[in-house]
């Protein structure tokens, strides 16, 4: 049963965190700025394509600092998270973080949506577009809460983008050469089960990718994953115990 | 009311608990003692549900149950005022503690606990990491007496304060004895738990070795054989 005074305490701390943090609120106005300057410089299209794809990142924004950096600092050791209560709380920032940033999303959506009507230049199919970006958001905050368990601070975030960083610049330098991946990403077949891997692969770090291509079976990679790290989060979180100092 | 039996617990090759067994009854206050490392903060811990006993088990009566740690902590980002409302938002209906229930008593009910505790209300404005270590304590007994135990579970209950505090702290537990509430201490002040509790629980090296309720104790005292709490405890943790 879900605990509403959990979620409303959960929704109070992760708010005042947010609203508090310069850089979230920098990078939440510096976003539809971008993408607005797209917009007036090239096109509502190339805007979309980038306001697509960089959507999800608002929910790994928001995903930061899950676990570990609470358990360690103590802070959970309190009246208000006696009794394994810590635990729910854990449970439910996650939840709380997906709220936030779907909230932010879906207001950028409405206002850029807007903007494409008044354009003539929304299509029904960018809703696919938004469903998909929610998906990769979500795996985003589940795959952070399980790195969070094992990683400090915003350092899940900072893993997960190094390792884009790397898998797209290993892609761009020896196997796209060869097998033509980006190609067939950008069209959405792949030719052999290596190619199907090695996209899989970059699916795995950088789900963004279903939402700038055609929905395919690695969409539904991306919601597998999800179900998966939720999986491994909640085990996680039932064996986690508050240790002095460190989580156990 | 606290039921505590044979409970063990190992941290990897350290064993930390072996076999710790007590019990506390309902509107008292229960000192656990022991030396260093004898297992006092992770038999508080387990009770608190913060650690999971390898084996044995514990059975609180159903109520709030509220926590002082040794050295407390909070997420910086958040000013007393606002940790104060949280409990209130966080216990939901369950806040029926001194300034728990009504909002528009909150403020008042929480100025007067403030001043029980001898603790500046105007601190409230600021981060509890810029206060200094009486104060975090006396802030994070103020978040308790704002929730409103049932059971209070505080380790190192006078760490940091200073005797006008010890006796304000002091007051509040005998408050709360007089409520009807259960208080489990864990100290080394063994002067002062003689001076408040009703019962003893003495730890050494992961169990219990001792256990004496009011009765036990003023027997004893009556006997002659023990002429205070240091005594007895030398006798029980000498070598």
């Amino acid at each position: 049963m879900l605990d509403t005074a959990l979620l409303t305490l959960t929704w109070r701390v992760a708010r005042k965190r947010l609203i508090g943090s310069t850089p979230a609120i920098v990078a939440g106005l510096a976003f539809p700025a971008f993408v607005a300057w797209v917009v007036f410089d090239h096109s509502y299209d190339a805007a979309a394509r980038i306001f697509y794809f960089l959507l999800p990142y608002a929910f790994l924004f928001a995903a930061q600092d899950a676990v570990r950096t609470d358990v360690e600092s103590g802070a959970l050791e309190n009246v208000l998270f006696t009794g394994g209560r810590f635990r729910g709380f854990l449970r439910t920032k996650g939840l709380v973080a997906a709220a936030a940033a779907g909230g932010y999303a879906l207001v950028l959506f409405a206002l850029f949506s807007a903007w494409g009507a008044a354009l003539g230049a929304f299509r029904p199919s960018d809703l696919i577009r938004l469903g998909l970006a929610f998906l990769s958001g979500l795996y985003y905050v589940a795959l952070a809460g399980v790195l969070s368990h094992f990683l400090r601070g915003g350092s899940n975030v900072l893993s997960l983008l190094l390792a884009q960083a790397a898998g797209v610049l290993a892609l761009l330098f020896t196997v796209s050469s060869r097998t033509g991946l980006l190609d067939h990403a950008a069209s959405g077949r792949f030719p052999g089960l290596g190619s199907k891997l090695l996209f899989g692969g970059l699916v795995a770090i950088l789900p963004n990718v279903v939402v700038a291509g055609r929905p395919t079976a690695f969409a539904a990679e991306v919601l597998a994953g999800l179900v998966a790290a939720l999986v491994v989060h909640e085990r996680l979180v039932r064996r986690l115990e508050l240790r002095k100092g460190r989580s156990a | 009311m606290i039921e505590v039996r044979r409970l063990a617990k190992r941290f990897g090759a350290v064993e930390a608990l072996r076999d710790v067994s007590f019990r506390t009854t309902k509107g008292t206050i229960t000192a656990m003692l022991g030396e260093n490392g004898a297992g006092k903060t992770t038999t508080l811990r387990i009770v608190l549900g913060f650690l999971r006993p390898d084996s044995g088990a514990v059975a609180i009566s159903p109520g709030r149950v509220g926590y002082v740690p040794d050295r407390p902590s909070y997420f910086p980002w958040l000013d007393g005022w606002t940790i104060l409302e949280l409990v209130r938002a966080g216990l939901g209906g369950r806040a029926g503690g001194r300034a728990g229930g009504n909002g528009r008593d909150f403020r008042p009910m929480v100025l007067a606990a403030a001043r029980d505790l001898l603790f500046d209300p105007g601190l409230l404005r600021h981060r509890p990491g810029s206060y200094s270590a009486g104060n975090v304590r006396k802030f994070a007994y103020l978040q308790n007496l704002v929730a409103g135990p049932d059971l209070l579970v505080v380790d190192e209950p006078y760490a940091s304060l200073d005797p006008p505090s010890i006796k304000a702290v002091r007051d509040v537990f005998c408050g709360l004895r007089e409520a009807g509430k259960t208080v489990l201490l864990s100290s080394h002040m063994l002067a002062e738990m003689e001076r408040i509790a009703d019962g003893f629980v003495v730890l050494r090296r992961g169990a219990t070795i001792a256990h004496a309720g009011l009765r036990e104790w003023r027997l004893m005292r009556t006997a002659r054989t023990a002429p205070d709490l240091e005594t007895v405890f030398l006798r029980l943790t000498g070598p």
